[in-house]
């Protein structure tokens, strides 16, 4: 029902949002009680359930999820360096969530795409946009004890990375991001 | 208890360690060989011990040495 192209970056998103999962899990469970905690433990959760979304997709499509290894995110680290505090934390993940989103809009309007991956799409972006939506909410809240300047740096200074990281992954997989979104 | 012994007790906890089992010189990637695993020790050590942490800060830590006196220069 679909080809290897789409079903590997089918299990790139999967290994992306399970990454993701993983990671908010274990800083929900270190983080002190408080407004951020609690939204990042539902950003985990939400997160965990994209990636059961993913494994369900890929299995209605008669496929098995490739392994992939390693995740988008661990190549951040290589670009950006360690973020070492929740604001810097929550800095690359606000720009790699933005990245996912517009990932997830190129994908959903490309064409022929099968009506059960625009649909796990569409389900998916609605979380995405609480997620964009709750991480600026706290980084806008984390003004008065970081300074808005240092913020923007840190964004700043993320999305470069990201950029690098994007670019790279796109020369990586030249032909199949070819073939599954032509301009 | 001084500021140092601090630290290495919360560095302790956060890997689930004796404190006196952590070297100075121990390399840090050596003790936590995933990165994602060290953010997150990074993040227990400021949460337990009330401190904040930049990455300028970490940028020549190597090994439990560098990272106990950064972190109890905080203190």
């Amino acid at each position: 029902m679909i080809n290897e192209n789409e079903r590997w970056i089918l299990s790139f998103y999967r290994t992306s949002e399970i990454s993701g999962s993983l990671f908010f899990g274990r800083l929900a469970k270190s983080l002190k009680a408080g407004p951020i905690q609690h939204d990042m433990t539902r950003h985990y959760a939400d997160e965990a359930m994209h990636a059961w979304y993913w494994t369900d997709c890929l299995d209605k499509l008669g496929v098995e999820p490739l392994d992939l290894g390693k995740a988008y995110q661990d190549q951040y680290l290589a670009a950006a360096g360690m973020p070492v505090n929740i604001m810097e934390i929550l800095a690359i993940t606000q720009v790699f969530e933005r990245r996912v989103i517009n990932q997830y809009a190129m994908h959903s309007r490309s064409e022929g795409i099968h009506e059960l991956v625009k649909s796990t799409i569409d389900r998916i972006v609605e979380d995405e946009k609480w997620h964009i939506k709750w991480i600026r909410e706290a980084l806008k809240g984390m003004e008065t004890e970081y300074g808005k300047d240092t913020i923007d740096d840190t964004v700043g200074r993320f999305l470069e990375a990201d950029r690098e990281v994007y670019e790279k992954t796109v020369r990586e997989h030249e032909e199949r991001v070819r073939e599954l979104f032509p301009k | 208890m001084n500021n140092e012994a601090k630290v290495k007790q919360a560095l302790g906890n956060s890997l689930k360690r004796k404190p006196e089992d952590l070297g100075d010189d121990t390399v840090l990637k050596d003790l936590v060989a995933e990165s994602f695993a060290l953010i997150e020790t990074v993040i227990n050590l400021q949460e337990d011990l009330s401190i904040r942490l930049v990455q300028d800060d970490l940028r020549d830590v190597k090994t439990v040495g560098d990272l106990v006196k950064v972190c109890a220069r905080q203190l």
